[in-house]
C-alpha cells in the first residue's frame, strides 16, 4: 500500500513538472512578449533587450522554468508580474481563499444532499421518490450552473430580495451577510455534483443490495438498517473516489460561477490577467489550479485502491 | 396508440430515450436548416424594436440590439452542436487509437508508454485550460492557407484533445478483455495483420461503451463551449451563440427583461437534457452491465 502511494505521488509530481513546462512554453511561445506589452509596439529592439535582461527573459526557456519552479518549491515565492509588478503571492492570498471556500461549501452541500438522496432512491427503487430523484438528476447534470446562477439572481435576489444579487461579503462583515452572499453561488456550483454523486450512490448501492451475501444477511433475519450499513460499507468506496475527483473539477466551474456572481476570487484574477495580457499571472493561476486538480485525482486514486480490497493488491 | 410508434419507443429504451432522441433530432434539424427556418436575420440590428417582450412577431422577444432571440437561438444551435460533436470526434479518433494499441500490446513497454501519457494528459483540467489557452493565444481567427478558422475551432480542438484520455481508458478497459479472446488468437493464426485485427475485429466489439460515452460527452462539450463563450473567450460576435447571448443578458438582470437570459439558457439545457437522456438510454440498451464508469467534468 505504501509503495503504491509513493509511486502515485512520484508520478503526480512528474506530471505536474511536465504540465508546468507545457504551460510555460505556451505562455512564452504563443503570447506576445511582456516587453512588447509593457513598452508598446514603438519600443526599439535595444529597449526590449534591456527589459528582457532586467527581468531575466533573455535566458534559455528551460533555465527560466527551473528558476521559476525552484522559487515556488524552495521559497514558496510565485514571483512578480512583468506587467503590473504585483507579487503573485499577495494576489493568490487575496483570491484563493474565496474560491477555496466556495468550492468547499459546494462540495459539502453536494455530498450532504447526494448521499441521502442516492441511498433513498436505491432502497425505495421504483417508488415515486426514486422517479423524482431521477428527474432531478437529469435536470441537475443538464442545467449549466452559470445559467442556474443567473436565474437565481434574477428571482431570489432581484425579484424577491432574499439574497444579495452578487458580490462577496467577507466573514469580517458578519456571519449572516457572509453566508447569504455565498449560498446562491455554492448552490449553483454544487447542484451538478448532487446529481452525479446521487446517481453513483444509487447504482453502486443497488449493485451491492443484489449480491448473495446481502440476501443471506436478510434471510438470517438481520434488521434492515444493519443490512443497509453493511451494504453501504461496500457501496460507498467508488462514490468516495468520484467525489474526490469532483472536488478537483469543481474549481474549474467555480471560475464561471464566480464570474456570474461577481465574486472577487480566482476567476476575477484570471480574467483580469487575460484582459491585461498579464500572462505571468495567467500561468500562475492555471498552475495552482492544475496542482489542485492533480492532488484531487491522486487522493481519488489512493482512496479507491485503499477502500477497495479487490484493487489493493494490484499495482 | 400506433403500434409502430410504440415499437420505436421500446427500441429507444423507453420514453426517456425516445424523448432524448427526439430532442437531439430536433436540435440537429434546427442547426442544419437554420437559414430556412429562422424567422429573422440573426445578426441584423433593428434598434427601433430593441428589448421587445415576446409577442406574435417575436416569439422569444428581441435583444438589446433589436435582434430576434428565437432566430439567434436557432442559429446558436449550429456552433454549439459543431463544437460538441467535433470535439467528441477528435477525442474518439485519438482515444480509440491509443486505447486499442495499448490493450493489444498489453504487458509491454508500448502499453506503459501510452497509458502513462494518457494519465498525464488526464491531469489537465479542461475548463481552466480552455479559458487560459484561448486567453493566451487570443480570440482572433486562425488562418491556415485559404481557410479561416474562427475562435471556436481552437476551443473544439482543445476539448477534443482533453477528451482523449477518458475515451482511451474506456477503449483500453474493454479492448483488454477482447484482445485475449479466442477469436483474436484465431485471426492471428490465420495470418491477419495486427492493425487489421485491432480495427477490424477488436474495435467493433468495443463500440457500445464508446457510443454511450461519446453521446454524454457531446453534452459536456456544449456546456463547456457555452461557459467559455459566457466569459467572452469562446464564440465571438457577431456569430450567434447561446453563451454570448447569456453574457449579454447579464446587463439586464435588474431591469424587467426576463426573456433575455431565459431562452438561451433553456436552449442549452434542453439540448443537454436531450444528449443525456439519449446517452443513458443507449447505455441501458447497449451496455447494461456498465463496463465503464461515467466520464464526468
Amino acid at each position: 500500500m505504501l509503495r503504491l502511494i509513493v509511486g502515485r505521488l512520484l508520478f503526480s509530481v512528474a506530471t505536474l513538472l511536465l504540465v508546468g513546462l507545457i504551460l510555460f512554453l505556451l505562455t512564452r511561445l504563443l503570447a506576445d512578449t511582456p516587453a512588447r506589452i509593457v513598452l508598446g509596439i514603438e519600443a526599439s529592439e535595444a529597449q526590449i533587450a534591456v527589459f528582457n535582461r532586467d527581468h531575466g527573459l533573455d535566458r534559455p526557456i528551460l533555465t527560466q522554468y527551473l528558476d521559476w519552479l525552484g522559487r515556488i518549491v524552495l521559497q514558496g515565492d510565485f514571483g512578480k508580474s512583468f506587467i503590473t509588478g504585483l507579487a503573485m503571492n499577495a494576489e493568490l492570498a487575496r483570491s484563493m481563499p474565496i474560491t477555496f471556500e466556495l468550492v468547499v461549501l459546494a462540495f459539502v452541500f453536494a455530498l450532504a444532499l447526494a448521499l441521502p438522496l442516492g441511498i433513498l432512491s436505491a432502497v425505495l427503487e421504483g417508488r415515486s421518490i426514486d422517479h423524482v430523484a431521477r428527474v432531478f438528476a437529469v435536470a441537475g447534470v443538464s442545467i449549466p450552473g452559470f445559467w442556474l446562477g443567473l436565474m437565481l439572481i434574477r428571482f431570489f435576489a432581484v425579484e424577491w430580495g432574499w439574497f444579495p444579487p452578487g458580490g462577496f461579503s467577507p466573514l469580517s462583515s458578519g456571519l449572516g451577510p457572509h453566508l447569504r452572499s455565498v449560498s446562491l453561488p455554492a448552490f449553483a456550483l454544487g447542484i451538478y455534483y448532487v446529481a452525479i454523486l446521487s446517481r453513483m450512490t444509487r447504482s453502486s448501492l443497488l449493485e451491492v443490495l443484489g449480491t448473495d451475501y446481502v440476501r443471506t444477511a436478510r434471510s438470517l433475519g438481520l434488521p434492515r438498517w444493519r443490512v443497509l450499513i453493511y451494504a453501504l460499507k461496500n457501496a460507498l468506496p467508488p462514490v468516495v473516489s468520484i467525489a474526490a475527483m469532483s472536488f478537483g473539477y469543481m474549481f474549474g466551474w467555480a471560475l464561471i460561477v464566480e464570474h456570474v456572481f461577481n465574486i472577487p476570487g480566482m476567476s476575477r484574477a484570471l480574467l483580469t490577467a487575460i484582459g491585461q495580457r498579464d500572462y505571468f499571472m495567467v500561468q500562475t493561476v492555471v498552475y495552482v489550479f492544475t496542482a489542485i486538480f492533480i492532488a484531487a485525482n491522486l487522493i481519488a486514486d489512493v482512496l479507491n485502491r485503499a477502500l477497495n480490497p479487490k484493487l489493493a493488491g494490484a499495482g | 396508440m400506433n403500434r409502430g410508434i410504440r415499437r420505436l419507443v421500446v427500441r429507444l429504451g423507453g420514453w426517456s430515450g425516445a424523448v432524448g432522441a427526439s430532442i437531439v433530432l430536433a436540435i440537429a434539424l434546427a442547426a442544419l436548416l437554420a437559414p430556412w427556418i429562422a424567422p429573422y436575420d440573426p445578426v441584423s440590428l433593428n434598434l427601433e424594436r430593441k428589448l421587445q417582450a415576446p409577442d406574435a412577431a417575436h416569439w422569444f422577444g428581441t435583444d438589446q440590439a433589436g435582434r430576434d432571440i428565437l432566430s439567434r437561438a436557432i442559429w446558436g444551435a449550429r456552433v454549439s452542436l459543431m463544437v460538441g460533436v467535433l470535439a467528441v470526434v477528435i477525442g474518439l479518433v485519438g482515444g480509440v487509437g491509443l486505447g486499442l494499441v495499448a490493450a493489444y500490446y498489453s504487458g509491454g513497454l508500448v502499453e506503459q508508454a501510452i497509458m502513462r501519457t494518457v494519465d498525464a494528459i488526464a491531469s489537465i483540467p479542461l475548463l481552466i485550460w480552455a479559458i487560459a489557452v484561448v486567453g493566451i493565444i487570443g480570440v482572433g481567427p486562425v488562418l491556415i492557407g485559404p481557410f479561416r478558422f474562427a475562435n471556436e475551432f481552437k476551443l473544439l480542438v482543445l476539448i477534443g484533445f482533453l477528451y482523449m484520455p477518458g475515451l482511451a481508458r474506456v477503449t483500453y478497459t474493454v479492448a483488454q478483455i477482447e484482445a485475449v479472446a479466442d477469436y483474436v488468437r484465431a485471426r492471428r493464426v490465420q495470418g491477419a495483420r495486427d492493425l487489421a485485427i485491432m480495427f477490424g475485429d477488436v474495435l467493433p466489439n468495443c463500440l457500445s461503451p464508446l457510443i454511450v460515452q461519446g453521446t454524454l460527452l457531446v453534452a459536456i462539450g456544449i456546456v463547456v463551449e457555452a461557459s467559455v463563450s459566457f466569459v467572452g473567450l469562446g464564440v465571438q460576435p457577431p456569430t450567434p451563440s447561446w453563451g454570448t447571448m447569456l453574457a449579454d443578458s447579464r446587463n439586464y438582470l435588474f431591469s424587467g427583461e426576463w426573456w433575455l437570459p431565459v431562452f438561451p439558457g433553456l436552449a442549452i439545457s434542453v439540448t443537454v437534457v436531450g444528449f443525456n437522456l439519449l446517452g443513458d438510454a443507449l447505455r441501458d440498451m447497449l451496455d447494461p452491465r456498465r463496463s465503464t464508469g461515467r466520464l464526468i467534468a
